[in-house]
């Protein structure tokens, strides 16, 4: 593992020591390498895990969300490098230095074997993302977003730590591999549905779960489009990966202190889809559609049955790609129009008719159109809900026609129909965005060929 | 309306004006009022149209109207809402009602099927994957 921390490290000096107009591409080139050099963590065992150390370790689970988050980092570097033009080259290292200083902390979390480190890391991605959504946001509302982010993750995730210390001390070690073995399925005192809850908040609202889910729209819509994608994309998984690591310790208090969040998860996903259909600001449209996917997730992991562990790693990798690639799109609409509202750029296919075509392809995966790995993910998830409870299956089914109804919805009112007339300098795409299309859709296409490799440890 | 039989819109062309029998008795006020909409759009087309054809103009022309809109649909909600019972009654049936609703609709499913699965009545054969 540290063959992949200590040139991520590294990356620091090299930004800082670059020349003003080597900068971009050396970071983009160096965080393209280390990349690579994550690929052979995935030749590990099928049925256990790879232990690297005491402290870090990768298992099925870990190792494809290691993969997209190295992936990322160059995707955020390039798409960053237009709204970050005309700064100060000092401001540029510095916002590099953020994003590199996050992918450190993402690469160890998703390692972590000790539970407190996980923890202590899990808070600290928080501190990089709140300095881009705060200083390098558009508009003025992203001091309310960065105050509504940072205070929703901090109060769910303290009594994260004051349980962690607590099991801590019980339990005797956090390791989570021996961890596994430990648990004693004690009997059902009200403690021990606090202990859960206590566990679960912190990913709840990191999710996030629809009662909560409130700094999302915010911190999604303010961000810079760096911000925006990695919160998309991975942090938004964090919480996945916590609730999959630790639902594993946590067994049986789960069946009856499910059933609140279960009824948050399963109506919030078909109100958050059908708020997409009102929003007239793209970026908020994509946001809201995080918020339904994770739902689903969320109601994959409560349910704990192996189809829908399964459909919950599928989904939470293809959403990742997916949700970043849209805002790509977005804001390469935005850098165009300097506005977020959908309808002052339409018809844009006639314009550009190459981003049209990732358009299509982004609309496409994010409806979950076979064979795509989201609708693996959604298929298994959707299975193993209805082996839950048969009624589920009706509000499953809305959403899906939901969710495909906003995304075409997105699509049509961004690509069809006649352009706008007064919009007759939009530049034409750049290769540099081209390409940062290109290398979201190309894992998310090939990964169609072998999926087992995102289906994680229960495959 | 048409009183004239000869002059009917078609598919493709709609009646002007001119030829509907109903454009020749409008009250006063109502053709003040429409005075007043045609100077509105006309100063508005005449400030596009100025920037329209502006040849030193580089980038977009905004509309000052469509920013209004957007910023009141999206962050200016809150700020003009205020609590009243009937609103805050609509808030709960509509926000919490149906959690309580498809949480008795759950329960009583899963409740039924373990009651079943007690009585060794449903049929729980053995699946490789479930």
């Amino acid at each position: 593992m540290l063959k992949i921390i200590i040139p991520t490290v590294m990356l620091i000096p090299l930004t800082w020591l670059s020349k003003s107009n080597m900068l971009w591409i050396n970071s983009t080139m160096y965080s393209l390498m280390i990349s690579m050099t994550c690929l052979p963590l995935m030749n590990q065992f099928c049925d256990n895990s790879l232990n690297l150390s005491m402290l870090f370790f990768s298992d099925s689970l870990s190792t494809p969300l290691l993969m997209l988050t190295t992936w990322l980092l160059p995707l955020m570097i390039i798409a960053s490098q237009h709204h970050m033009a005309k700064e100060p080259p000092t401001r540029k290292k510095l916002y590099i230095t953020m994003m590199i200083l996050l992918q450190i902390f993402l690469i160890m979390t998703f390692s972590a074997t000790e539970l407190i480190m996980f923890y202590i890391l899990f808070e600290a991605t928080l501190v990089p993302t709140l300095i881009m959504i705060t200083r390098w946001g558009g508009q003025t509302e992203r001091l309310n977003a960065g105050i509504y982010f940072l205070f929703y993750t901090l109060a769910g995730s303290l009594p994260l730590l004051v349980a962690l210390i607590y099991t801590q001390t019980t339990l005797g070690s956090l390791n989570l591999l021996l961890a596994q073995y430990w648990i004693d399925s004690s009997t059902h005192i009200w403690g021990n549905s606090l202990l859960w809850l206590a566990y679960m908040m912190a990913f709840m609202v990191k999710m996030p779960l629809y009662g909560l889910h409130l700094w999302l729209p915010k911190a999604h819509v303010e961000a810079p489009i760096a911000g925006s994608m990695v919160l998309a994309a991975i942090l938004l998984k964090l919480g996945g990966y916590g609730m999959l690591r630790i639902t594993m310790m946590l067994s049986p208090t789960i069946n009856f202190m499910a059933y609140p969040f279960m009824m948050l998860s399963l109506w919030g996903m078909v109100m958050t889809s059908s708020i997409c259909l009102r929003q007239t600001d793209l970026k908020s449209l994509i946001a809201y559609s995080s918020v339904s996917h994770m739902a689903l997730v969320i109601m994959a992991i409560l349910i704990q049955s192996p189809w829908s562990f399964m459909g919950a790693t599928a989904l939470m990798i293809a959403h990742g790609l997916t949700s970043s690639l849209l805002f790509c799109l977005a804001n390469s609409n935005y850098e165009r129009t300097h506005s977020r509202t959908m309808i002052l750029a339409r018809g844009l296919q006639m314009i550009l008719p190459l981003m049209a075509a990732w358009w299509l392809l982004a609309s496409l995966t994010n409806l979950a159109l076979p064979p795509s790995i989201n609708l693996i993910g959604e298929l298994f998830v959707t299975v193993s809900m209805f082996s839950w409870s048969n009624f589920s299956i009706i509000l499953l089914g809305i959403n899906i026609i939901i969710t495909a109804l906003y995304t075409l919805y997105m699509l049509i009112m961004t690509q069809r129909g006649k352009y706008t007339y007064h919009i007759h300098n939009i530049k034409p795409s750049f290769t540099r965005e081209n390409t940062l299309m290109s290398l979201h859709l190309v894992p998310l296409l090939l990964l169609m060929i072998s999926p087992k490799i995102i289906l994680g440890t229960t495959y | 309306k048409m009183s004239n039989p000869k002059y009917k819109p078609a598919r493709l062309a709609t009646l002007p004006p001119t030829l509907d029998p109903a454009e020749y008795d409008i009250s006063p006020e109502a053709r003040k009022a429409q005075a007043e909409r045609l100077a509105i759009r006309s100063r508005l087309k005449r400030e596009y149209l100025l920037q329209y054809n502006n040849p030193s103009r580089h980038g977009l022309i905004e509309d000052p109207a469509l920013a209004r809109w957007t910023f009141a649909r999206t962050a200016n909600v809150y700020p003009n809402f205020r609590p009243t019972p009937k609103n805050s009654l609509l808030g709960a049936v509509i926000g919490i009602g149906p959690l309580i609703f498809w949480y008795y609709v759950f329960k009583t499913d899963r409740d039924r099927k373990e009651k079943l699965i007690k009585e060794g009545k449903l049929d729980r054969r053995y699946n490789i994957s479930y």
